[in-house]
């Protein structure tokens, strides 16, 4: 997992993105444009899995035991796994699921994350303190912990591992925002919006919070990966996703003790989880660099 | 207890775990420390040269924890594996004959109502605590394990009254007719050992601290509970089997959860012994020549149990769809050997065995019961739970055969992978609603006969213990109680008795489904001479029956 950054409050006070992203990303950082483009190319499969998958059924409830760990050949890219699904389009399918994931959780801890820390952020006091000391307690839990122990309590299923991710990951947000938020609430035209008798929300979501927004755009795209890791995690100590959903974690896990004799089972999916993680990663910290400077 | 011998597999996810939360910092044992290349001083040494036979080290792979209980009279857990090689029962099962042979017992005989044994014990038997192994102190022992009432010690519930005739004589007087000498053979519960070893001191206490009071081949030398090399036993030297010839004289138990760590472990000579691996990596054992392979069918059979009681599987119809949506062959076809097709609830080789009764899959038979019941495709939604045991791959495949097969028949099975005491917890809740849907789990004998699986699980039960159906029903009731007279003075009418209550359980209530029964898949190093897999007692290796090999 990725520790949010704190950036300094010089960073905070960066203006808003461009118009041209991509290109203004170019100028910056190669790498960060691979990740984007990589992770569109992820997205991209995702979204068009039933098409491109060659056998979309198996990403959904079929079975296939006589077909149970075909090397993999040109009729199964990826071989097949233990009940013989074959796993290329498993891991398409399972694209649906982590992407899923992760943007439903960085909606959910975004958001709250977000509004709570800016409204701490500007109104400082006893709502601050209040605020904080909620987040204090939630990141006093290693999140991955917390996940388990909610994920353990609900039922296991996809939403429950958005919900159980989400609520350990929203306190990042909230701090992050906070902080921001309290030193752009300083800032001269915070202050002649409050004179001029702006209402105190309409100041805080018009003037303060998209001020505030870059680090916590940065953070969010670097944490993409992590919260993918996350799932595949839960899901992978059988606390997430279950049969017949496709999901990397869940197949990591089922084709684990066949690594030595079967490793196509195990390998592809943690491949994709890799390469999905890590296109993340690289877009995060090209925003950062950028975007913080 | 009975839930670890239930789990050997669990283990497995202990690895699972250490891996996955490489950020979360699980700290389970068995992984980190448990990885390749750990050697155990003294241990792989003897394993690697099994040729310098003088003191041989045979070193079992178990993938859980050994030790839960060193109480004799109550263990009935995991460490039957070093229980057998500790402690001995007056008769022990032979496989092949289908009959119990001597053990501690040379001879004994029965009335013919069934109702007296007189069993004539071995001379020269001495107890690891230097006391002659005399009638008086089986009679001592036996008793003690049934006042206690604890394990399986309901396997002594016939007996009336037990007597010392003289030092070599030993006379139980019965309540009803039972196999007595089968009874004594149990790989629970059944052992004879010194109930005065701990002197004025609590017994069970004593026991508790890594004591034992046997008179088998191997006596406790290091327990270290938690560690990765859990419990060696050496050879206690007045065992009255003698040790002539090569023995291994030292039994190593290594705790390695993860099955292809155990696997690399047996194929780089540091181990002896494993258990269970998976059926790709047994039949890579079949084909490494320094390793041998052997498979034997077992008197274990997976059990998918369905909530009688409460919750939508009350509805008899929608427990037979359940029963006709399981792929038989499927599961079969993938475990690749390590599974064979069940016919009823008790395995081939006992009494009781029902041949005809193999389930198949018949998925128009299964949506046309869900439609009647108001389900199924395009009707309501149907949402089940259940529980199976963690880190155990054979039931996962079932799992994820049967989760399929009901998605596309417009069921949401939601499958929970649980640690047997949670799982076990979970289906004994007090309030109905919050059991499970359908339990998976394994089970077997604790001696070898069918009525285990009757009386146990699914005779009524107030509170609930293994009856995880949660059936209630006077008639079977009264014909499962019927069972151990029959089998003891009618053989024929028992097997009718046991052919009409599985028809009962099984067709009728729908309280079960058998998806297969488990063959023991074992590997272990070519050097090992002498090994049988006796199902009886499962995962047993009796090592002093053994030689160390070049």
């Amino acid at each position: 997992m990725t520790a949010p950054v704190v950036p300094d409050a010089a960073g905070a006070a960066t203006p808003a993105l461009r118009r041209t992203p991509l290109r203004w990303l170019v100028g910056v950082d190669r790498l960060a444009v691979a990740g984007a483009a990589l992770l569109a190319l992820i997205v991209l499969a995702a979204l068009l899995a039933p098409w491109i998958a060659p056998h979309p059924e198996d990403g959904g409830s079929a079975t296939h035991p006589l077909e149970a760990l075909l090397p993999p050949s040109a009729e199964h890219w990826f071989g097949t796994d233990q009940v013989g699904r074959d796993v290329l389009s498993r891991v398409l399918y399972g694209a649906r699921t982590s992407l899923l994931i992760a943007v439903a959780v960085l909606a959910i801890s975004g958001g709250v994350g977000v509004v709570l820390g800016v409204v701490a952020g500007y109104a400082g006091g006893w709502v601050r303190d209040v605020i904080m000391r909620v987040t204090d307690v939630f990141l006093a839990f290693p999140a991955l912990l917390l996940s388990l122990a909610l994920a353990v309590v609900l039922q296991p299923s996809v939403t429950t591992v958005i919900v159980a991710i989400a609520v350990t990951w929203w306190p990042w947000y909230a701090r992050l925002t906070a902080s921001v938020a309290a030193s752009v609430a300083t800032r001269a035209f915070v202050d002649s919006a409050r004179c001029l008798g702006v209402p105190a929300p309409l100041i805080v979501f018009r003037h303060v919070l998209p001020n505030s927004l870059t680090p916590v755009l940065v953070q969010l795209s670097l944490d993409g990966g992590g919260v993918i890791l996350t799932a595949a995690a839960l899901s992978y100590l059988g606390l997430g996703a279950h049969e017949p959903t496709s999901e990397w974690g869940l197949m990591v896990q089922q084709g684990q003790s066949l690594f030595t004799t079967n490793w196509w089972v195990v390998t592809f999916p943690g491949l994709a989880i890799l390469i999905t993680a890590f296109a993340f990663n690289v877009l995060g910290e090209g925003l950062r660099a950028r975007l913080t400077r | 207890m009975r839930w670890h011998k239930r789990l050997l597999a669990a283990g497995a996810v202990a690895a699972l775990t250490l891996t996955a939360t490489a950020c979360g910092g699980g700290k389970i044992r068995g992984g980190a420390d448990g990885s390749e290349g750990s050697t155990q001083p003294g241990t792989s040494q003897n394993a690697q040269n099994p040729s310098s036979a003088a003191d041989a080290t045979f070193v079992y792979v178990p993938n859980l924890d050994v030790v839960t209980d060193w109480d004799p009279a109550s263990s009935y857990s995991n460490e039957i594996l070093a229980m057998q090689n500790i402690y001995e029962s007056l008769t022990r099962y032979n496989p092949q004959t289908k009959q119990a042979e001597p053990r501690l017992a040379t001879s004994w005989t029965s009335s013919d109502d069934g109702k007296k044994w007189t069993f004539t014990l071995r001379q020269g038997a001495t107890f690891h605590t230097g006391k002659p192994v005399d009638a008086a102190a089986a009679k001592a022992a036996i008793e003690r394990t049934m006042k206690m009432g604890a394990g399986a010690a309901y396997i002594w519930d016939a007996v009336k009254k037990i007597e010392a005739k003289d030092s070599s004589t030993l006379k139980f007087t019965l309540k009803y007719p039972t196999a007595l000498d089968l009874v004594a053979s149990a790989g629970y519960a059944s052992y004879v050992y010194d109930t005065t070893a701990a002197g004025s001191g609590d017994l069970k206490t004593w026991f508790g601290e890594g004591h034992d009071a046997g008179s088998g081949p191997y006596t406790i030398d290091t327990w270290e509970k938690g560690k990765e090399t859990e419990l060696t036993l050496k050879a206690f030297d007045d065992y009255w089997g003698g040790w002539d010839g090569p023995r291994y004289k030292k039994i190593a138990y290594r705790v390695t959860p993860e099955l292809t760590t155990a696997w690399q472990l047996l194929r780089g000579g540091e181990v002896t012994f494993v258990a269970r691996l998976n059926p790709q990596l047994f039949a890579e054992a079949g084909g490494t020549p320094t390793v041998q392979a052997a498979q034997t069918p077992s008197f274990q059979n997976l059990l998918t149990l369905f909530n009688t009681h409460s919750g939508p599987l009350k509805d008899v119809r929608l427990r037979q769809a359940l029963q006709k949506a399981i792929d038989y062959d499927g599961v079969v076809a993938v475990l690749k050997g390590a599974g064979a097709p069940a016919a009823g609830l008790v395995p081939e080789g006992l009494l009781g065995h029902n041949a005809g009764q193999t389930p198949r899959q018949d998925l128009a038979g299964a949506e046309a019961l869900l439609k009647e019941a108001g389900y199924g495709p395009g009707g309501k939604k149907l949402e089940l739970t259940l529980t199976y045991a963690q880190g155990d791959s054979d039931q996962e495949v079932l799992v994820t055969l049967l989760s399929s097969t009901l998605d596309k028949l417009n069921v949401k099975l939601s499958a929970k992978p649980l640690q047997w005491t949670t799982q076990w917890d979970q289906a004994k809740a007090k309030d109905p609603a919050k059991r499970q849907d359908i339990l998976v789990m394994y089970w077997w004998p604790d001696y070898a006969d069918a009525f285990s699986w009757f009386v146990n699980i699914f005779r009524s039960e107030d509170p609930i213990s293994f009856n995880l159906s949660y059936l209630r029903d006077d008639a079977i009731d009264k014909r499962i109680n019927e069972l151990p007279q029959l089998t003891a003075t009618d053989r024929d009418a028992a097997e009718k008795a046991y052919a009409e209550l599985q028809n009962k359980i099984i067709n009728e209530r729908a309280a079960v489904a058998v998806p297969y029964v488990m063959n023991y898949q074992r590997a272990f190093a070519k050097s090992v001479q002498g090994y049988v897999d006796n199902p009886a007692y499962p995962n047993v290796v009796f090592v002093h029956d053994l030689k160390p090999g070049a």
